[in-house]
């Protein structure tokens, strides 16, 4: 080939069979020597590793990780954002089942969340068996289901005023076409509920897809072979589906609610809270705190503060549920 | 400690790799301990051993891409331990070839030499010598998928030799081949080795590719070299009972038992009875020895006399060229005999067995080989 | 016979979900007479266009629409450039750390910006990129989601790739940017779909951290529909539908792998 093979042709004769090294001029190194000479690759390593882990970290630790300690700070100082405030140490969160609302939103909340997520959840699996059976054909159920998912809380919540109206909505307007009386739906006793069809609605067409793809994933033979021992479809159901995705299903429980948890944008939109205080949720009051009464911050703090709590209580049993699950398959 | 290495056209030291008591440890585990090995400079070396007993580790380490525990690598008398593997001018061949799937054949193969800023120009010459070496002159415009086994092979040669470094390093290169492409690939690396000449440290658990192609074989096992030597003295006389039966297939017999003293000399007394006053006095007497000897160096005699051993054929194996006799000479002994094809032997035959005595090895209740009186050390 | 009832049971579902929008699409053709008129008027002939025409024209609509899809690009961008570096790092170098920085990225994860309002609002306030478009593009870059995505795919990727590439003095950027990201292309297409949605729906920031008028997104100048219009259903619905536009036809135009790729990803942790 080139010249630069020159030297293997001179090196062609297999080399003396020697095992032992014949009087080696190379030398060992020291310990020391060598730790002073690894720290420079060494030091080379951690800067790699950190310069590109560190852009987003930045923004990672102002945006999210002082938040959450600060959170922590605001909710032990009584005064408002923006004319200071001073310390008042847990005084707010003793104070806090007697500050108006508080307690009415955090029921509030949580009744929303009970009520919501195990229907969402529920029907979310049923649509997914069902598109599961249908496979490649229903790309347009997925679309049309998935679709409510996609709006925004804002357009969902005048959407649904809209078909709420007492007079003119597409519900009342649809019961009266069949002989039944109109319902004022965003009445103090309804809306809660409502807010809640409105929030299962919304989230469906999601979990149905998320849920659709783990029941694809599910081992065909499993089903086979379970048909073949003439279970029928409940059974098969009940025996093999359920407890296959039942990871998947505690994943989105816990997802589910942490979510749940943070209603507002349809409760501002769809009723401002209301009527009265019917609708009111946790995250509402929190906002409230810091634009309403300006000098409460410490409260919206400290509700901000149990709803972090909360979360990271969801965060933590999720991830364990997750560790133990992978242990176990 | 960031300069390259000379180029091997230069002033080249007497030994192109050296490695002095590398060790590498992950936690408590231990992978490699005290490797002391020298390497020639256009040595064929074959690092042979089970899966697991480190060889692939210390390829890396050679490479740059592991950092050794201990020990100090030199690279053509440099060394080497805190060079960057750019740096340390080595070229490597990995078990799964590790071809850039988006890129063409073409710029996988040019991939090295435009990293180093070698013109478009150059680069293209180049990567269409190399291409005519392995035989993919048709190929280069393709991707990786679009390619079989033995022609992704080639793709990583062909990427290591571009560049002509000092030494090539290969990860058990054919273990994802079928048999037959196996053994065409081997004797096409062969003759790559002879064109190009430059150093190889070839890494497999396949012996018979470390016996047709190295030049000297390391044989480790749990990270500990066992034998460094040619394939000739690897094969008959080996270090220990390990690489007895590693090296070589079908495996060495191995029959335990004692050696003692009779009339006119030693014998060896196990399950079976060997004469050995032919190989001259030994020490050790009384202790247990390992007796060993490879299936096609016992012989099978006519007629019995007191220097043959009595057996039973168990089970026939027939390999196409030889066949391969299992044969029982003792309850739970048995010892394979390697016959031709065209014996007329058949299960169940009585057969006497000799031991040539200068085909016989002895180890030692620790495994190692006993040297015989009048061996060279 | 099953095949029957599945498909009659799912297009229930898809009416139900669907439904809503056809009546409200219908609506905001409206005029307030047909809207406010009893027997109800289902369609309109010929359709009212003063709606749209209100909404584009006389209120902050575009504007809104601008803002919003700017900072929905603007975050997706530079999150596929952070998020893939980190999720690098993450994979595949090694550093005094990494298993720490890893647990609090994973414990935060689920933290949402709704119980951050407060510190959050005075953090920027701090920084004075309140009623800046800082202010909306700058927080959403924290959360680690899209991390720990690009983490999963890069570990699929086998580590003699970068050996063979380190081997040939390919420096660490040079591999992430010529090795690793071409071959995980799949994973910032699903990213980038997940941000950009997720920007375009996010309202409870936004509405805190700015109150200009041009700086509104979307979400939050639709909002101000509701809070100061009195009730205007013509208006509502020409501002739900075109608010869907976007979105609806990206997503019907990737529908199949947006949906496969995105729950497969997301599943595969």
């Amino acid at each position: 080939m080139s010249t630069n093979l020159s030297l293997a042709t001179s090196i062609n004769t297999a080399p003396q069979a020697a095992g032992t090294i014949a009087a080696s001029s190379r030398h060992r190194l020291s310990p020391e020597e060598h730790r002073r000479l690894a720290r420079q690759r060494r030091l080379r390593r951690e800067l790699t590793g950190w310069a590109f882990l560190v852009p987003m970290f930045v923004f990672f630790v102002v945006f999210l990780l002082a938040p959450v300690i600060l959170v922590f700070w605001w909710s032990t100082q009584e005064g408002s954002l923006t004319t200071g405030t001073e310390f008042v140490g847990l005084d707010n969160f003793r104070r806090l089942p007697r500050q108006i609302d508080a307690p009415i939103a955090i029921r509030n909340t949580l009744r929303f969340t009970l009520m919501s997520i195990p229907v969402t959840l529920i029907i979310a699996l049923g649509v997914a068996m069902l598109l599961a059976r249908v496979g490649r054909g229903g790309s347009v159920y997925r679309f049309l289901v998935y679709f409510p998912a996609l709006v925004p809380g804002v357009v969902a919540g005048l959407i649904w005023i809209f078909l709420t109206s007492v007079d003119f909505g597409l519900f009342n307007t649809a019961l009266r076409s069949v002989g039944v009386d109109p319902v004022v739906w965003l009445g103090p006793k309804s809306a809660l509920q409502v807010l809640a069809a409105l929030d299962v609605w919304r989230s469906v067409g999601f979990w149905a897809i998320f849920f659709l793809a783990a029941i694809i994933g599910l081992p065909r033979e499993l089903y086979q072979a379970a048909e073949l021992d003439g279970a029928n479809g409940w059974q098969r159901f009940h025996r093999l589906t359920l407890p296959l995705l039942r990871r998947v299903i505690l994943f989105a429980v816990v997802v589910a609610t942490i979510f749940g948890l943070q209603v507002f944008d349809t409760a501002l939109i769809l009723t401002e809270g209301g009527p009265g205080t019917a609708t009111l949720t946790v995250v509402y009051r929190i906002w409230t705190y810091i634009f309403g009464s300006t000098d409460k911050v410490g409260y919206g703090a400290a509700m901000s503060v149990a709803l972090l709590v909360a979360i990271l209580i969801l965060t933590v049993i999720q991830l364990r549920l997750l560790r133990g699950q992978r242990g176990e398959d | 400690m960031s300069v390259s290495l000379p180029h091997p056209d230069g002033a080249v030291d007497a030994f192109a790799i050296e490695l002095l008591g590398v060790t590498k440890r992950y936690g408590d585990f231990v992978a490699l301990q005290g490797i002391d090995l020298d390497i020639a400079p256009g040595e064929f070396v074959v690092l042979l051993g089970p899966s697991g007993c480190g060889k692939s580790t210390l390829l890396k380490i050679i490479a740059g891409l592991e950092d050794a525990s201990e020990g100090e690598v030199y690279i053509n008398g440099q060394l080497a331990n805190y060079l960057r593997p750019k740096e340390r001018d080595v070229a490597m061949v990995f078990q799964n070839y590790a071809l850039y799937p988006h890129m063409t054949v073409e710029t996988n193969i040019g991939f090295p030499l435009a990293m180093r800023r070698h013109t478009k120009a150059a680069v293209a010459e180049r990567v269409r010598e190399v291409a005519a070496l392995v035989g993919l002159t048709d190929h280069l415009r393709k991707y990786p998928d679009q390619l079989s086994g033995g022609q992704r092979q080639r793709v990583a040669l062909g990427r290591a030799i571009i560049r002509e470094p000092v030494a090539f390093l290969m990860d058990e290169p054919l273990s994802n081949l079928d048999a037959l492409l196996r053994v065409q690939m081997r004797s096409e690396l062969l003759k790559l080795h002879k064109r190009v000449g430059r150093t190889t440290i070839y890494v497999t658990h396949d012996q018979i590719e470390a016996m047709t192609m190295a030049d000297r074989i390391v044989v480790l096992r749990d990270g500990v070299m066992q034998q460094v030597g040619t394939p000739r003295e690897v094969y008959s006389r080996p270090a220990n009972t390990f690489t007895a039966i590693f090296v070589g297939s079908p495996p060495m017999n191995l029959i335990p038992g004692r050696l003692l003293t009779a009339d006119g000399g030693q014998r060896f007394q196990g399950p079976i009875s060997v004469d050995l006053a032919a190989l001259g006095p030994m020490a050790g007497v009384g202790e247990e020895i390992t007796l060993g000897v490879r299936p096609e160096n016992v012989e099978l005699s006519g007629s019995g006399d007191a220097a043959t051993i009595p057996g039973r054929v168990e089970l026939i194996e027939s390999v196409g060229a030889d066949t391969y006799l299992s044969i029982a000479v003792a309850e739970g002994t048995t010892v394979m005999v390697r016959v031709s094809a065209d014996t007329s032997v058949q299960e169940g035959d009585c057969l006497h067995l000799r031991f040539p005595p200068q085909r016989l090895l002895l180890f030692d209740p620790a495994g190692n080989r006993v040297t015989l009186p009048g061996e060279p050390a | 016979m099953e095949r029957v009832l599945t498909h009659l049971a799912l297009i229930l579902a898809a009416v139900i979900c669907a439904a809503p929008f056809f009546y409200v699409i219908a609506a905001s053709l409206k005029d307030q007479g047909s809207l406010f008129h009893y027997p109800p008027v289902w369609v309109q002939i010929p359709p009212y266009t003063g709606n749209y025409e209100r909404l584009l024209f006389d209120s902050g609509f575009p504007r809104w629409m601008l803002n919003t899809l700017f900072v929905a690009s603007t975050v997706t961008g530079l999150k596929l450039v952070l998020d893939s570096m980190a999720g690098y790092a993450l994979a595949k170098l090694e550093f005094t750390g990494k298993r720490v920085i890893f647990v609090l990225m994973l414990t935060l994860l689920m933290v949402p910006f709704a119980a951050l309002l407060i510190p959050l609002w005075s953090i920027a306030h701090n920084l004075h990129i309140t009623n800046t478009y800082l202010a909306l593009i700058l927080p959403p870059l924290a959360n680690p989601l899209g991390v720990f995505l690009m983490r999963q795919f890069i570990l699929g990727l086998p580590k003699d790739l970068e050996n063979a590439a380190r081997l040939e003095g390919v420096s660490e950027f040079g591999i992430y940017w010529r090795i690793i990201l071409p071959l995980v292309k799949p994973g910032l297409v699903v990213l980038a779909v997940i941000i950009f949605t997720d920007q375009f729906m996010s309202f409870i920031w936004p509405l805190v951290a700015t109150t200009r008028d041009d700086l509104l997104v979307l979400t939050v100048g639709v909002a101000g529909l509701r809070a100061k219009g009195g009730v205007n259903f013509g208006l509502w619905s020409a501002a739900a539908v075109m608010s869907l536009v976007p979105i609806a036809v990206f997503f019907f135009a990737l529908q199949r792998q947006f949906l496969a790729r995105s729950m497969a990803g997301a599943l595969k942790q």
